[in-house]
Parts: structure tokens; C-alpha cells; sequence
């Protein structure tokens, strides 16, 4: 299982089975001397329904590729498309609206907005987009992620895990192309990480939903059909799934490369 | 520290500037206030020791008192040969004070706010004018004008077509010259007009007199010596001053009328800029104080004392207060240029000399803006001492809560109780004008600083109601404006507060304006049965001659020529003296009659007889049948019995008189108003047009309107002062607007990351924009329903308490609503650069910011 190159890319003809694709995707921040190069040529591709995990040490580029996919942060060059639409090159309004339609978030600190209820929270996308909300898929949504007791309640009165899966639900409310999730367990202790990581694997499992998630905790990783490297702004390595020991010794393979 | 203050203030820029703006304005008010009243003050100085720079002693007639419309009443031209022969005297000249405006081509000069002044040439010897063109007057017919008023009517010696409008009619002019009163070439809005000593007694019924006699001393002799001799030469009934004296009382006369009331009025508004000015620096300071807990909770783990605390964030405000004073002392001068321009705009004209800044301008700017700034930022200073080490590393730390927080309702209960009783007692018990205002204003700022603290509660409710349409129209993002405007009640209840206080008084203001136009039109209404009524532009006095021309037009069955002097009545003090004529009266008056009176009434005034108003004879104690006497300024005395009682708090207030009564008291024959009866089948519009044809040839200064045209006419003028007073009100509520878009700004910065998360999951800038927008209208309006609240309440209390002058309570509907509409307005224009900056926060930035 533990490939030494990377995949071959699958065939671009193939783009529409893709929800995500990167295009030699470089991203560089400042210029001149001071420059440095997050990203130096990525290409990627996210099939439906895949649950990928993005690993990599700090500075690698792992949160610069979701953001850079995600159409919050533009490449230098390179293309990239969600959902058959190329992304690269919209302005910030149409840009805006595609995240709207087809973009799903999870963040490492939650982000609820703390003056409304959680089902306004989660409902918030939908709401945003002018959209009605599909009662019985909000159903399912708020059963799947056990707060049927707790849509009144606002995310003061929510424990961290509970504001977590809030955010998972509003990441999925709008039956996104892709969702990303931005080290969803990083502000969670063990046992709810492993709540939210399986709420999360119920979501490709039963929903067909893609997942993205950048992370650095390999027990999180190994949830993943997929597990990615980066190092130094290059895909390193490209793996099916893989448990937490053996991504434990990819992440040593590279420390010590 | 100090350093870590500067530098603080330095990294907050917007902030420290949005901050300072509120103290700028205020003391801005403040210096502008006293640059204003000390230019006039040295303007006036100026043009009166000018005037008299040659002149040693000035005898005028001993008044009672001053009155306006018999400033120097005449006395006899033999004072001046008496004065003259006094030993020491050099020479001696009478000069003439009269009211004349000059007529070119058929049209009026008006002066501006300001009297049409017509003095007589004196003697070069005495005379303190030069002629800069042409020469002064010498001969029958001619005139020399200003430089001023030479430049608005644009004329100069020789121009052909000038006339001058005086007692008797106008009269051809020549103008041989313009002249400079010692370097002084305007008198504020006035116009000056020099004529021959001759011609003005004839003119303006001064046959045999004069109006003061001026004289210079002999080599040797100094002007308190030769003050001295006058007086004693005179017998009783001259008043006798050295020039400077005459200059010096003049001057502060004129100057306590103008200043008297300008400089609390403006002092006023400069107050409630202040104290909405304060509100916005507790609220910023609140604000910046709990954004900065982590901060402070790191210096106290550094080591920093409570005090070390304390005297950073008060050290932040000394230095704010201090600059913003000082920027305010300067924009001052703004200011009082912007005030004469306010003024001159409404139609009064104010002398002015260069600025000058004494150092009680300078001590007391900066000591009001300092002390403001500090007595509001010493709250959040405490609280921020509060903070213990363990907030530094507490993700989400907040501020502790104040003492003397759960006691704020009582207190603010308590507050708002004492304010409205300190309020009512100003408004009802009778005090005097001044100590009324202010018991009434101690009693507006404890409500408002109440009703600020309260508001916290009423926020929700408000912002529900507010928000209701604008969630309805716009869905989410109406929907989280107003749980955004919601989440920290204490905040945007002390952003609406500074709001609420300018509206509230503006409103405040429109009710009582719209109250005086109706007691006004409907008194006239009322009370006149006359189908013209005759005036003045500027309500000054007319010549009586206009009334005998008038008579003459065959349409006209009747003419009234009011005076209404003022007298001293014994008992009852100050009093208005009306004039009337009564042998036409009961068809042109309709008199409110009390008791057993009836028009009858008039026919026996004859010139002992006097009708009383009710509001005098409650507070005098007169009754029909007894009897009281009325002393003029110029001495006269006259025992009067009451025949009779009526009401009329508005036209016709004090006692009411024959014009034979008058004439016997030698009050000035010139009326002040006329009120002219056609015919019976008269067309009024021929008749109208007659009259203004006949009386503009000879009294052009007279204005003949309608009934309905005159009260047109008056509401003209009561929306012309409220214009001013709303403009002065408005630095307020510019301030205010500063406190808006201040809390959102800062509110922006704290919810950064809500902004990265919203505009990730697909908000658009126009969306975020339209939510700080819809939030800022929610807080505007909140201020504005306070305000109106408020503003109805206070010109409910003050208007009933005026019940008895006539004054009646009307709503301005309409008006209400434009404030209620220009507070939505103010929300949306002080949301313009907060909304911008949330729309073009990155995304992505804004979800990582700390």
C-alpha cells in the first residue's frame, strides 16, 4: 500500500467525475528575494464521493492546497476546478457564489456565529444563498450528528464537540461538491475527535459526500480513503487508505528524507 | 508607559481619530463660542469708542430705563448753546439718531438683522468720520453713506436715483460722498446714512430737538473735568458722560443684548456636543478596553501593578483629550466664521474684528475637552484594572463585570426620577427664564444619562420591532444585523444614547416651534378681524405718517397703528404698553373678553382707561376698578384705571391703552405693526394692491401683507431660527454619527473571523455590506425612537406649561417622520466606511486573524 511515487494523475477527460482538481497549481507569497513558494506545482484530483486527507509537516503548503482549492486564496498559476467549473480567474462575486453552491467548510475553531441558535448556525449557508432548506435532509443532518435536543440552543451554551458538529452539519447542509475541513479535530479532545472523524466518514459513506480535510494527527488521516503528503510546496506522496501506523512511518520516512 | 500609550494610540489610528473627532467638535463649539463673542464684543468696542474718539462729553436724556424703540428719545436743541457756553468747552454740536433706510431706483436697502441708521453730520472738530470719496454733507439734500452700505447698494457720490425713507416720506438724496468711521467701514449688518442736522430734524419730527450734544474740551481741561462742569450747568433729567463712558455703555449694552443671549445659547450647544461627545468616548473606551483583556492580562503577568493599568489607559485618554483639544481650539475658528455665516444666512448680521484667542479661550477649551475625556474614560479605565494575569492566557478571555453592574437599572431608575422632577420644576415652578433653562437642562442631561443607561434593556425589543422589516425584506442578513446589533445590548445602547440625545432635543425644538406658529396664527386668527396687517422687515418701528396715507385709499375703512413699548406698571413691573384706536377698534379686534367686558370697553378708554390681560391681572393682582400707573423710559407718568379684563396671552399681552393715553406719555408716535380694515364689498385684492402702491412710494420699509401672507410670513422667520437651531444641533448628531460608525468599526475588528467564516461559506461583499449597514440603521433608528420619545415628552411637559402664554402642543406629525427617516439615513451614511471595510476584509485573512 505504501506507494514510494506519487499516483499518476487520472485522465483530465475524466474531469467531470471529479469534484476537485488542481492544475500544476503554484502559489507564491511576496516577491523578489523574500519570496517564498508555498505551493510549486501541484496537480491533484478529488473524485466524488472520495474522502482525502491532506498530511504534512507545518509550512509544507497543506493548508495553502485546501485554501488555494477551496477558492479562498487565488493560485500564481495553475488551474483549478470544483465541480467541472473552472474556478481560477473568477471574480470575488461569481467566486463567492460558487463556494455558496458548491463549497462546504469545517474549521479548526468552529466558527458559529455566537448570537444565533445552532440551527441557525447550521442552517446559515442555505439562508445566506436565499435557499429554502430541505426539512427532512435537515432532519437526518441534525439526527446524524445527534443534536436534535440542542437546535435552540446557541454555541455558548454547546460543548466544543457539540459546536464542532454544528459546523459539520452547516459544512454539509448545503449538499456541497466538496467539503473542507481545516484540522476539524484540532481544538477537540481525543474522544470527540473520534466522533466528529466517523460523522465525517458516515458522510462519504451514506451521503456520497467528498471530503478534503487538511490535517496533521495521522489517527485522523487514517479515517481517510485517501492519504496525501505534502513537503516543501510538492506532493510527496500519494496513498489509498492507510491506518495511523502506517501513516506514522510515511510521516517518519519523510522526516528523516 | 508613556511610550506604550503613544505608541497604542499610534497602532489604532482610525480608532484613536474616530475617538477624538467627538472631543474636536465639542471644543470646537466651546472656542468658537468665545472667539465669536470676543470679536463681537471688540467690534462693537471699536465702533463705539471710534465714534466718539474726538468727543469729550456726550449729554443725552435720562431714560427709566432702555428701550429699544426709544433708544435716545429727543431732547431740547437749546442744550446744545447751554452746553456750549459752559467754560472749558471747546465746541459743542447736536447730532440726530434716526432710523432711515436708503431707496435707490425704487428699491429698499435693507440692513441685515441690524437697525438703518441715520445719524446727522457734527462738527469736523467732533467728527470721527472721514470721507474716503467725495466729502460729508453740508448743504439740504445731501448725504454721505458708509463704505459698507455704499458697497451693498451699490452706489457712490453722485449716483443719480437715491432716496431716503424717513419719517416724512422719502425724501430726494444726494449722495455726495462715502465715508469710514475712523477705520471702521461696516457696523455689522446695519446701514449708515449721514445727513445734515437740518434735514434730519426734518425729517424724522425733530423740529427744535436733538437727539444727544456732543461736545470736545479746551486745551487743558480733561473730559471728566469738563463731564463735571456739564453737569452741573444742566438741570436734572440730561444724563452727561465722558465720550469713553458713553462708548463704554454703549458698547456693553449692545453687547449684552447680542451676547447676553448668544453666549449661553451657543455655550448650550456646545454643551450637548460635549456630552454626546462623552458617551462616545465611555463607549470606544468600554469597547477598546474589553477587546484588549488579553492584553492587559499579559502586562499584569509582566508585573504590571492595577495602578500601572489604570494609568495607561487614563494616560491614553490625557493624550487624546489633549490633542483633540487642541485640534478643537483651532477648528474653533471654524466654527465661529461658520456661526456668523449661520446667522448672517438667517438674517443676522454681526459685527465682526479679527479673531482674537484670549487665553480664557485657550484655558477654557482645553480644560472642558480634557476633563471630558477623562471623566468619561475613568469607567472603563477601572474596569480594565479588573483584569487578573490568568485573562492572558485564557482563549476568549472577557472582561470582568463592573461593581457596579447589577445596580445599573436602580441606578439609572433613579436617575431618569430625578432628572424628570429637576426637569418639571424648571418647567412649572415659576422660576425666571434663565434659572428655568437651566433646572430644565440639569434635568434633560440626568434623563438622558438615565434613559443612555436603561436603554441596554430596551435594546432587544427595539432592535426586534426595527429589525422586523428588515428581516422580512432581507432575509439572513437582516437576521444576524440584528442579532449583531443585539449581542452586547450595553453597547449599542450607549452608541444609539449619543444619537438619541441630538435627536431628542432636535425634536424637542421642532415641537415647540410648531406649538409658537400655532399659538401664533391661531391668536391671529382670533384676535385680528383686519384684512392687511403693516411691517416692518426686521421688526422694527414704521413711521406713523404710513397710517395717515394709507386712510387715505378709499378701500380702506380702518387703521390700526400698534405700539407696544415697553412701560413699568405699578403694581406689575415690566409690562408691554398696546396701543390702540378705539373708536375703530371693535371692528378690527375681537377681544377675548372676561367677566362683564365687551367693546363697549374701548369707547371709554379715553387716556386714563386700561384693559389688562388675564396673565397680568392674575400675577399683579389687578382687578376691574382699580387703579395703577405706568411710567415710560422717558419718565412720564400716567395713572391708569382697569376697565376691564381680557385674554390674549400672544398679541396682545400686558395692558392695552388708547393711542390718546400714549401720545399723552409721549410715547414715540411710529407703530410697530399696523392692521388696516376694507370696506365692506372691498375686492381685497385691489385693496391690497392699492395700499402697497400708495404706502411704497412714501414707506417703502413698510411690508403690507394678508392675513394669511403675514402668518405665512411669521412661520417664514420661526423656520428660519429653527433652521439655525438646527444646524447648531446638528454638530451632535454629526458627532454621533462619529459614535456609529466608531462601535462598528470596532465591532468589525472583533468579529473578524465571523466575517472570514460568513464570506467563506459564500456571503458576498454586497451581503456583508448590507449586514453592517442594516445593523448601523437598527442602532440609528433605536437613537431616533429614544430621541423622538424624549424630545415629545420634554415639549409636552414645557408646552403645558405655557398653556397659559398661549403656547399649544402640536405634534408635527410629518416632521417626526423625516427624523425618523433622516435616522435611518444617518445609519446608512455611518455605516459607509465600516461596511466597506467588513466587504473587503480576505477571507481567508479575516479566518485566521487572532
Amino acid at each position: 500500500m505504501t506507494d514510494e511515487t506519487p499516483r499518476t494523475p487520472p485522465d483530465p477527460q475524466a474531469d467531470g467525475a471529479m469534484a476537485v482538481s488542481a492544475r500544476d497549481v503554484t502559489k507564491r507569497y511576496g516577491a523578489g528575494g523574500a519570496a517564498v513558494d508555498a505551493l510549486r506545482g501541484v496537480s491533484v484530483d478529488f473524485p466524488r464521493g472520495q474522502f482525502a486527507a491532506v498530511m504534512g509537516p507545518s509550512g509544507s503548503g497543506k493548508s495553502t492546497l485546501m485554501n488555494v482549492l477551496a477558492g479562498l486564496d487565488r493560485p500564481t498559476s495553475g488551474t483549478v476546478t470544483i465541480d467541472g467549473t473552472e474556478i481560477t480567474g473568477l471574480k470575488d462575486k461569481p467566486l463567492t457564489l460558487l463556494r455558496r453552491e458548491k463549497v462546504g467548510f469545517v474549521f479548526q475553531f468552529f466558527n458559529l456565529l455566537p448570537m444565533l441558535t445552532a440551527e441557525e448556525n447550521l442552517e446559515l449557508p442555505l439562508a445566506i444563498a436565499g435557499r429554502k432548506v430541505d426539512p427532512e435532509w435537515e432532519r437526518s443532518l441534525v439526527d446524524a450528528v445527534g443534536l436534535s435536543d440542542r437546535r435552540r440552543h446557541r454555541p455558548a451554551e454547546l460543548s466544543g464537540g457539540e459546536q464542532q458538529r454544528v459546523a459539520l452539519a452547516r459544512g454539509l447542509i448545503s449538499r456541497p461538491a466538496v467539503l473542507f475541513a481545516d484540522e476539524p479535530t484540532g481544538n477537540l479532545d481525543s474522544s470527540t475527535s473520534g466522533e466528529m472523524l466517523r460523522l465525517l466518514r458516515r458522510s462519504v459513506d451514506e451521503y456520497g459526500q467528498t471530503i478534503v480535510m487538511v490535517t496533521h494527527d495521522g489517527r485522523a488521516a487514517a479515517f481517510a480513503d485517501r492519504v496525501l503528503f505534502l513537503r516543501d510546496g510538492l506532493i510527496v506522496e500519494d496513498h489509498g487508505h492507510l491506518d495511523a501506523d502506517e501513516i506514522y512511518d510515511v510521516v517518519k520516512s519523510l522526516e528523516s528524507a | 508607559m508613556i511610550r506604550l500609550v503613544l505608541r497604542g494610540l499610534a497602532a489604532r489610528k482610525l480608532r484613536s481619530a474616530l475617538t477624538s473627532i467627538a472631543i474636536v467638535l465639542g471644543v470646537a463649539m466651546v472656542a468658537g463660542t468665545f472667539l465669536l463673542t470676543d470679536q463681537i464684543n471688540t467690534a462693537f468696542d471699536d465702533i463705539f469708542r471710534t465714534g466718539n474718539e474726538r468727543v469729550d462729553v456726550v449729554v443725552s436724556r435720562a431714560t427709566e430705563f432702555r428701550s429699544f424703540e426709544d433708544e435716545l428719545p429727543p431732547m431740547p436743541e437749546d442744550v446744545i448753546d447751554r452746553v456750549a457756553a459752559v467754560d472749558g468747552v471747546a465746541i459743542a454740536d447736536g447730532e440726530i439718531d434716526a432710523i432711515g433706510q436708503l431707496v435707490v431706483d425704487g428699491e429698499l436697502i435693507e440692513s441685515q438683522g441690524a437697525p438703518a441708521l441715520v445719524f446727522s453730520n457734527v462738527d469736523p472738530r467732533l467728527n470721527p468720520s472721514e470721507a474716503i470719496e467725495g466729502r460729508l454733507p453740508e448743504n439740504p439734500g445731501e448725504v454721505a453713506v458708509i463704505e459698507d452700505t455704499a458697497d451693498r447698494a451699490d452706489v457712490t457720490a453722485g449716483t443719480p436715483g437715491v432716496r431716503l425713507a424717513t419719517a416724512t416720506g422719502t425724501q430726494p438724496v444726494e449722495i455726495v460722498g462715502v465715508f469710514r468711521l475712523g477705520d471702521v467701514s461696516s457696523i455689522g449688518g446695519a446701514t449708515v446714512v449721514l445727513t445734515t442736522f437740518g434735514d434730519a430734524q426734518r425729517w424724522f419730527d425733530r423740529e427744535g430737538q436733538t437727539s444727544r450734544v456732543v461736545a470736545a474740551a479746551e486745551e487743558g481741561v480733561s473730559a471728566a473735568q469738563l463731564a463735571d462742569r456739564v453737569r452741573a450747568a444742566l438741570p436734572d433729567g440730561y444724563r452727561v458722560e465722558t465720550g469713553r463712558e458713553n462708548a463704554d455703555r454703549q458698547s456693553e449694552e449692545i453687547v449684552g443684548d447680542i451676547s447676553g443671549f448668544l453666549t449661553p445659547a451657543l455655550l448650550a450647544f456646545a454643551g450637548v456636543a460635549l456630552f454626546v461627545g462623552a458617551f462616545i468616548i465611555f463607549n470606544t473606551f468600554s469597547i477598546t478596553v474589553a477587546q484588549r483583556v488579553r492584553e492587559f492580562g499579559m502586562v499584569r503577568t509582566l508585573g504590571a501593578t492595577r495602578g500601572q493599568v489604570l494609568r495607561g489607559v487614563v494616560g491614553e485618554a490625557l493624550v487624546i483629550g489633549v490633542v483633540a483639544s487642541l485640534v478643537g481650539l483651532g477648528a474653533g475658528v471654524g466654527i465661529a466664521a461658520l456661526i456668523q455665516a449661520l446667522f448672517d444666512a438667517a438674517g443676522f448680521g454681526l459685527p465682526a474684528a479679527p479673531i482674537e484667542l484670549r487665553p480664557r479661550t485657550v484655558i477654557l477649551a482645553l480644560l472642558v475637552g480634557i476633563l471630558v475625556t477623562l471623566v468619561a474614560a475613568v469607567g472603563p479605565a477601572l474596569r480594565a484594572t479588573r483584569v487578573a494575569p490568568i485573562a492572558a492566557v485564557q482563549e476568549g478571555a472577557s472582561m470582568p463585570p463592573g461593581r457596579l453592574t447589577r445596580y445599573t437599572p436602580y441606578i439609572a431608575a433613579v436617575l431618569v426620577v430625578i432628572g424628570v422632577i429637576v426637569f418639571l420644576y424648571g418647567v412649572f415652578s415659576g422660576l425666571g427664564a434663565t434659572e428655568a433653562l437651566q433646572s430644565m437642562g440639569l434635568g434633560a442631561v440626568l434623563v438622558f444619562l438615565g434613559v443612555g443607561m436603561l436603554s441596554r434593556f430596551l435594546v432587544r425589543p427595539l432592535a426586534r420591532a426595527i429589525g422586523a422589516p428588515i428581516e422580512a425584506a432581507a432575509g439572513t442578513t437582516g437576521r444576524i444585523a440584528r442579532a449583531n446589533a443585539t449581542r452586547n445590548p450595553a453597547r449599542t445602547a450607549a452608541t444609539a444614547a449619543a444619537l438619541m440625545i441630538g435627536v431628542g432635543l432636535v425634536t424637542f425644538v421642532a415641537i415647540f416651534a410648531a406649538g409658537l406658529k400655532s399659538s401664533f396664527t391661531g391668536a391671529i386668527d382670533r384676535v385680528i378681524q383686519g384684512d392687511l396687517i403693516l411691517q416692518t422687515g426686521n421688526f422694527g418701528t414704521f413711521p406713523a405718517g404710513a397710517g395717515e396715507t394709507i386712510r387715505e385709499v378709499p378701500e380702506v375703512a380702518a387703521v390700526q397703528l400698534l405700539r407696544f413699548p415697553e412701560v413699568r406698571t405699578q403694581p406689575g413691573g415690566s409690562q408691554f404698553l398696546n396701543t390702540i384706536e378705539p373708536a375703530t377698534a371693535p371692528e378690527v379686534f375681537d377681544f377675548d373678553w372676561q367677566g362683564d367686558g365687551s367693546d363697549a370697553l374701548f369707547a371709554r378708554l379715553r387716556t386714563d382707561g386700561a384693559l389688562i390681560e388675564t396673565n397680568l391681572a392674575r400675577s399683579s393682582g389687578l382687578r376691574t376698578g382699580d387703579t395703577f400707573t405706568v411710567t415710560t423710559n422717558r419718565g412720564n407718568r400716567s395713572t391708569f384705571t382697569v376697565l376691564g379684563e381680557y385674554r390674549d396671552p400672544v398679541l396682545f399681552t400686558g395692558i392695552t391703552v388708547s393711542d390718546a393715553a400714549a401720545d399723552a406719555l409721549e410715547i414715540p408716535s411710529e407703530p410697530s405693526v399696523g392692521v388696516v380694515r376694507f370696506e365692506p364689498g372691498a375686492d381685497p385684492e385691489a385693496a391690497q394692491e392699492a395700499v402697497a402702491d400708495r404706502i411704497a412710494a412714501e414707506f417703502p420699509v413698510v411690508e403690507v401683507r394678508s392675513n394669511a401672507e403675514f402668518k405665512e410670513e411669521f412661520e417664514g422667520q420661526i423656520d428660519q431660527i429653527l433652521a439655525l437651531l438646527y444646524a447648531l444641533l446638528a454638530i451632535s448628531l454629526v458627532i454621533s454619527l462619529f459614535g456609529i460608525v466608531n462601535a462598528l468599526v470596532l465591532a468589525i475588528y472583533e468579529r473578524t473571523r465571523e466575517i472570514g467564516m460568513l464570506r467563506a461559506i459564500g456571503t458576498t461583499r454586497g451581503q456583508m455590506r448590507a449586514m453592517v449597514g442594516y445593523e448601523s440603521v437598527i442602532t440609528a433608528v433605536i437613537g431616533g425612537v429614544l430621541g423622538i420619545a424624549i424630545g415629545v415628552l420634554f415639549a409636552w411637559a414645557l408646552t403645558r406649561s405655557l398653556s397659559e402664554q398661549g403656547i399649544v402642543f402640536d405634534l408635527p406629525w410629518l416632521t417626526l417622520v423625516v427624523f425618523l427617516l433622516l435616522a435611518v439615513v444617518a445609519g446608512i451614511v455611518a455605516a459607509l466606511l465600516p461596511a466597506r471595510r467588513a466587504a473587503r476584509l480576505d477571507p481567508l485573512e479575516a479566518l485566521h486573524h487572532e
